[in-house]
């Protein structure tokens, strides 16, 4: 199942993992926030994925820039059963990253071919313009507080160490 | 930046840990963990040295449920305090919307305190991110040591609150201001989040 932040990735991101048959896909801001998912089952799982792979990208483009003098473009991990390819993208929200995992019923030749089509649909894509601020109760305070205290399986209005400022 | 998902109604808020080395940042997280249960938690990532001092970043992600029909969850981060760790800092603070500066009351770790805010400061800046308009909370972490070895909170105010935020006394190691910590700083995002200068920022 594809989950997007915004509408305009949903339908090169299907047609992706469609075509390359992998497991999980997944497009992100470099700072690790999602924009696109697919294969995940649960949203914490992404999240941390998200967090990973802009870390292996952060790391990778220094490392290149080391070596080359300027970033690598694309990595490719082979696992035991699973491999992981990770690349950037441009798009018109600025730039991007994309990590796919595949296995056997894929290969790198078509996640890469794949990629390409993907990375220019991406770049062509109309965005909607943005939308206002998402428009919070009065009293989210209280709800915020209430889901914390549950969080930390707390009693709602005990009270602990409260700011002075 | 927040990414508010319209159709799902769903936001993201990214909340990143700063502060000194051995200041308590990634105790906070553990605690957090400890604490969280499983279904409304991810797996705690900690990318640290063998000797378990943080060398990238920990990241903990969390469900924190409904809040006004959106769908809420929190990314918590840490950077490695460690003062060689510049650059590493920058990029985990890309794309911050909050941030939870932990200090050290320890009255021998003032300095490191200060130059760790100042590296605060400048890489909000290298990020395009006014620093004045930035939602930052301060924990005053080991508070439970022996008075003799401590700044008093209003002390540690003195020294590194001057823009008045909210700072909370914590006992990260027992949990003791970890929660109230989120929750201020959670707060700070929120409100900003909804703040009519937020709209058009997409």
């Amino acid at each position: 199942m594809i989950s997007v932040a915004e509408p305009w990735v949903e339908a090169p991101l299907k047609r992706f993992v469609d075509d390359a048959r992998v497991m999980f896909a997944l497009l992100i801001y470099p700072s690790g926030q999602v924009l696109g998912q697919s294969g995940f089952a649960r949203a914490v799982d992404v999240m941390s994925a998200a967090a990973l792979a802009a870390g292996i990208h952060a790391t990778v483009r220094e490392l290149g820039r080391t070596l080359e003098g300027k970033g690598f473009r694309d990595v490719f991990h082979a696992g035991a059963k699973r491999r992981v390819y990770l690349a950037e993208a441009t798009t018109p929200r600025g730039p991007c990253l994309f990590l796919t995992v595949f296995d056997d019923q894929s290969s790198l030749g078509l996640v890469q071919l794949y990629f390409e089509e993907l990375r220019t649909a991406l770049a062509q894509a109309k965005v909607q313009a943005p939308t206002a601020a998402p428009m919070l109760d009065e009293n989210f305070e209280a709800e915020l507080n209430r889901n914390l205290a549950m969080l930390f399986g707390r009693a709602p209005g005990r009270r602990h160490i409260t700011p002075t400022s | 930046m927040s990414l508010v998902n319209y159709a799902t109604r769903e936001i993201t808020c990214k909340i990143v840990y700063y502060g000194p080395g051995r200041s308590g940042k990634t105790t906070n997280l553990h605690y957090v963990y400890g604490q969280v249960p499983d279904e409304r938690k991810g797996r705690m990532v900690s990318l640290a040295t063998q000797t378990d001092r943080t060398l990238f970043f920990d990241f903990l992600p969390l469900d924190l449920g409904t809040i006004s029909g959106f769908t809420t969850r929190l990314q918590l981060y840490t950077v490695p305090g460690q003062v060689y760790y510049q650059a590493t800092r920058k990029l985990v603070l890309q794309g911050a919307d909050g941030v939870v500066f932990v200090a050290d009351s320890q009255s021998r770790q003032l300095q490191e305190n200060i130059e760790s805010l100042q590296d605060l400061h400048a890489n909000l800046g290298e990020h395009g991110m006014d620093p004045r308009s930035t939602p930052l909370v301060l924990q005053y972490n080991k508070q439970d040591l022996p008075r003799d070895m401590i700044m008093s909170a209003d002390d540690l105010d003195e020294a590194l609150n001057f823009r008045a935020v909210p700072r909370f006394p914590a006992d990260a190691l027992h949990g003791v201001g970890v929660f109230e910590t989120l929750r201020g700083i959670a707060e700070l995002v929120l409100k900003r989040l909804a703040s009519p200068a937020e709209a058009g920022r997409g």
